[in-house]
Parts: structure tokens; C-alpha cells; sequence
């Protein structure tokens, strides 16, 4: 019997964030003994004890707010809150390599040949696959947003749909991407150019990735009917994660891939 | 993912046979009370359980058991005193006398006779409210 008389989650004792702290210390250990003792083990379980911490703390939250009830509206404002927050700590990690990318090419220096893309670099034509993947991000904006739409109007087949759709869309840009990069006549190595190029948008492929699993986890909930036409914070979680992404592309493609050409 | 796909499929099987007998029934009773979530979503008032439940249907009823919303506004006079919802015989209460004040006035308010605040004198009155259970 709950005897508490607010609204608020008084979670459980959990083993989670101790695990998550473990897999933390393992992958950062991890790293340097891979770059300085040829070694991937404790990298390797590291990444391992994260993604087996991430699946189990997630589920926990799936079980005490679906099937247990406890989040209640505070609670929910509560997350959404979080979610915005981390949001915003994102965009400030990405405007750290947008500032990296217009100090280098502003004021290009003379090892560069003074020119903006360097001497020796031949950029990606930004109106070839680069404009395809405008396209095919903007576009699972819009399949997201009508996913949404679908389950406010407690439209199951049209969310189920629209959410595919989405997957699939990410899923494309992620394939798209990773031929460019194999097939790109430029390194990471190439000067402060290949540095920008590959960290801006490996870092934004590495989200695209997360924001894909998140919708793929939405998805498998939609199908399991978790989710309600007035309660699917989850979603919208995801969801705002996905624009957000989207937004990043924008910039990426606007700022390295068409002015930085 | 064996174990998803087969309820998947399950429900729709029924999904046919809902729609190929009472086509007309469930679009009447879609948004209802009626379990209808094999060819929707299902709402709030179908699915939500626990303290969310609990808080719902006490909101239907125009109640606030677990203080969510803000405390209503009174004038603090002897005739229209605070009311201070207490689970015990008294509480702590702490008075902002005018907006703004950064010197919250705290004093405990007892059950029985309307109390004043010792710096504004607004009237505060403790009134017993039960655990939710």
C-alpha cells in the first residue's frame, strides 16, 4: 500500500548507476590501454558492462512507469525537464566542434596554403549524396512527427507505420554516410580539414545511431501497446532527440559540407 | 522477439475477426470505455495504474490528494483563512507576508482555532486530511 501523500518517484535501491560508473572507469582505463599497451580487453568489457547497465536501467524505467504507475504528471514534467536538459548539454558539445571548424577555416594558416578547403583537399560535391541526406533526414522529421500525430489520434497501424518509416529513414542516411566515408578522397589525417570533417560528422553519425536504437525501443513499445493517446513521454523523448539530430545535420551540411567547400 | 511477434500476430487475428463481425460497434465505441486497443492506442483511462491511476481518478473527482496542484489562493482573513491540509495535528507553515519577502516567517500550525501570522497576521487554519490510500 503506498502510504506517501505527494506525487513524487521515491525510487528503489539500484544497482545501475554503480555498474554504469563501473562500465565508466573500465572504458576510460580502457582507451589508454588501448592507445598505449595494445590492449582492447578492459575497452571491450567496458563498452560490454555499458550497454548491459543501459538495456537494464532502461527497462527498469519501462516497468515503474508503465506497468507500476509511478510516474505521474510531476514526475513526467520531471523527465521532461532531464530530457531537455541533456538536449541542450548536447547542443553545447556540438557548437564545441562548430567552433573547432570556423577558427580552422576563417583564418586558414599558411601550412594550409591560406586557402579554405586546404591545398589538396578535394571536399565532397555538397549537391551529391550529402543533399540526398538533407533530404532523407528532413523527411523522417516529417514520419516522426506524423508517427506522433497517429498516436495522439490513437491511430495504432498509422504510428506503427510512420515509426518504421522513420527507422528506416535513419537507418539510410546511416548506410549513405558510411559509403561516403569509405569512399572519401580525404582522411581524418589530412590536416585540420580532415580532423573537423570526420569529428563533427562522426560525432553526429554516432548520434544518429542512438536517436535510431531510441526509436527502434519506441517502436517495440508501440507494438506492446505501452504507450497511451495522452501518455508517451517516451516518444516524445525520442522524438525530440530525432529533431534534434536533424537540426545538427542542418548546420553540419550548411557549415562544412557547402560553405566549407 | 518469437514471444512479441506471436502476440503481435494474435492480436491481429482477432483484429480480422473484430472487423469482419461488429464493424459498426467499434467505430461507436472507439474512444470509450470499451477495450478497443487491438485497432488503436489505448487511453489513459483504459491503462493507467498505480499512484498514476490513483492521481487520475481523484483529478476526475476534482480532488488533489497528493498536492499537485498549486494550493488555492485565500484571503487570509478571519473569515476566509488559509485552509492548510494537515495528515497530522499540526504542520509547519511558512508565510512569504508580501511577494517577494526572502524572509520566510515559519511557525507550526496547530488543529483547532485559525492561527495569525506573528508578522502579517494572515489566518491560517490546519484542516485534517486523510492518507491516500
Amino acid at each position: 500500500m503506498a502510504h506517501q501523500t505527494h506525487a513524487y518517484h521515491m525510487v528503489d535501491p539500484s544497482p545501475w548507476p554503480l555498474t554504469g560508473a563501473a562500465a565508466a572507469l573500465l572504458m576510460t582505463s580502457g582507451l589508454a590501454m588501448w592507445f598505449h599497451y595494445n590492449s582492447m580487453l578492459l575497452l571491450t568489457l567496458g563498452l560490454l558492462i555499458m550497454l548491459l547497465t543501459m538495456f537494464q536501467w532502461w527497462r527498469d524505467i519501462v516497468r515503474e512507469g508503465t506497468f507500476q504507475g509511478h510516474h505521474t504528471p510531476p514526475v513526467q514534467k520531471g523527465l521532461r525537464y532531464g530530457m531537455i536538459l541533456f538536449i541542450t548539454s548536447e547542443v553545447f558539445f556540438f557548437i564545441g566542434f562548430f567552433w573547432a571548424f570556423y577558427h580552422s577555416s576563417l583564418a586558414p594558416t599558411p601550412e594550409l596554403g591560406g586557402y579554405w578547403p586546404p591545398t589538396g583537399i578535394t571536399p565532397l560535391n555538397p549537391f551529391e549524396v550529402p543533399l540526398l541526406n538533407t533530404a532523407v533526414l528532413l523527411a523522417s522529421g516529417v514520419t516522426v512527427t506524423w508517427a506522433h500525430h497517429g498516436l495522439m489520434e490513437t491511430n495504432r497501424s498509422q504510428t506503427i507505420q510512420a515509426l518504421t518509416l522513420t527507422i528506416l529513414l535513419g537507418l539510410y542516411f546511416t548506410a549513405l554516410q558510411t559509403m561516403e566515408y569509405y569512399e572519401a578522397p580525404f582522411t581524418i589525417a589530412d590536416s585540420v580539414y580532415g580532423s573537423t570533417f570526420f569529428v563533427a560528422t562522426g560525432f553526429h553519425g554516432l548520434h544518429v545511431i542512438i536517436g535510431s536504437t531510441f526509436l527502434i525501443v519506441c517502436l517495440l513499445r508501440q507494438i506492446k501497446f505501452h504507450f497511451t493517446s495522452t501518455h508517451h513521454f517516451g516518444f516524445e523523448a525520442a522524438a525530440w532527440y530525432w529533431h534534434f539530430v536533424d537540426v545538427v545535420w542542418l548546420f553540419l551540411y550548411v557549415s562544412i559540407y557547402w560553405w566549407g567547400s | 522477439i518469437v514471444q512479441y511477434l506471436t502476440s503481435n500476430v494474435g492480436a491481429r487475428l482477432s483484429q480480422i475477426y473484430l472487423w469482419q463481425g461488429s464493424h459498426t460497434f467499434l467505430q461507436k465505441h472507439l474512444n470509450t470505455s470499451v477495450f478497443y486497443s487491438y485497432l488503436g492506442v489505448p487511453s489513459d483511462e483504459e491503462q493507467a495504474t498505480g499512484l498514476e491511476r490513483k492521481t487520475l481518478e481523484a483529478m476526475k473527482k476534482g480532488q488533489d490528494p497528493y498536492s499537485i496542484l498549486k494550493p488555492k489562493g485565500y484571503a487570509g482573513t478571519r473569515e476566509d483563512p488559509h485552509i492548510v491540509p494537515s495528515i497530522n495535528k499540526k504542520r509547519l507553515v511558512g508565510c512569504i507576508c508580501e511577494e517577494d519577502n526572502s524572509a520566510v516567517i515559519w511557525f507550526w500550525l496547530h488543529a483547532g482555532e485559525s492561527q495569525r501570522c506573528p508578522s502579517c497576521g494572515a489566518h491560517y487554519k490546519l484542516v485534517h486530511h486523510d492518507v491516500p490510500h
